[in-house]
């Protein structure tokens, strides 16, 4: 990992096109701005990580418990 | 903007510019329906990895107030410019009886119905679970 040090209103570049900036400084806390191009997603890194969890656990059910799926219907819906 | 959302249409080949979180390489998936003509699941097959696959569904099916609000980079990224562009599905978590069967709310996938890009998107701020049960309390 690399590591650098910033003061208030300092950034950092990553790639090319890749910006962040530190804004606020308060207690514990540190506001970041990203500035990325559009194609470029962003995320929390907790977040993603409970994506990347939750995809490992989703992927590649095997053929039993895809059967489950004969099992599940919606719950009657009311009118 | 809010997604509409709606069944999958065909067979043909969706593109994840980034992949999924935890598999950042698999770009290409077919998405085929499953099941009985009654069956509202599908499933997502990697077109380069014979191995990998989720099953997905619309998530109206089972959770009829979930309203996903795409941020705006995310619908930019798709080029999504109508709720209409745009077909959601969720990623469902099967368990080891049928009633153990999640979708992840946090992170629908959502599909441009003309280009047939793909993403995975994080609904940040909105505060639902990865695992929501389909059916039961």
């Amino acid at each position: 990992m690399l590591v650098l040090t910033r003061s208030m209103k300092q950034s950092i570049v990553i790639g090319t096109d890749v910006v962040v900036t530190v804004l606020e400084i308060r207690g514990d806390q540190v506001r970041l701005g990203i500035s990325a191009p559009r194609s470029v997603s962003v995320h929390r890194e907790e977040v993603f990580a409970e994506l990347a969890e939750a995809n490992r656990a989703a992927a590649s059910p095997d053929a039993g418990s895809l059967d489950h799926l004969r099992d599940l219907r919606p719950p009657p819906s009311r009118t | 903007m809010p997604a509409a959302t709606d069944a999958p249409a065909s067979l043909r080949e969706l593109h994840f510019d980034d992949g999924l979180p935890g598999f950042p390489g698999d770009r290409r998936f077919t998405l085929t329906p499953w099941g009985a003509e009654d069956s509202p699941f599908s499933v997502l097959q990697d077109v380069d990895d014979a191995d990998l696959r989720f099953v997905v569904v619309p998530p109206e099916v089972f959770f009829p107030t979930y309203a996903p609000m795409l941020a705006d980079d995310d619908a930019a990224r798709l080029d999504l410019r109508e709720p209409e562009d745009a077909i959601v599905l969720v990623v469902v978590t099967l368990g080891a009886r049928p009633a153990d069967a999640t979708a992840n709310l946090l992170g629908p996938v959502v599909v441009n119905r003309h280009s047939l890009a793909a993403a995975q998107v994080v609904l940040a701020g909105q505060d639902v679970p990865t695992r929501a049960p389909l059916v039961g309390p």
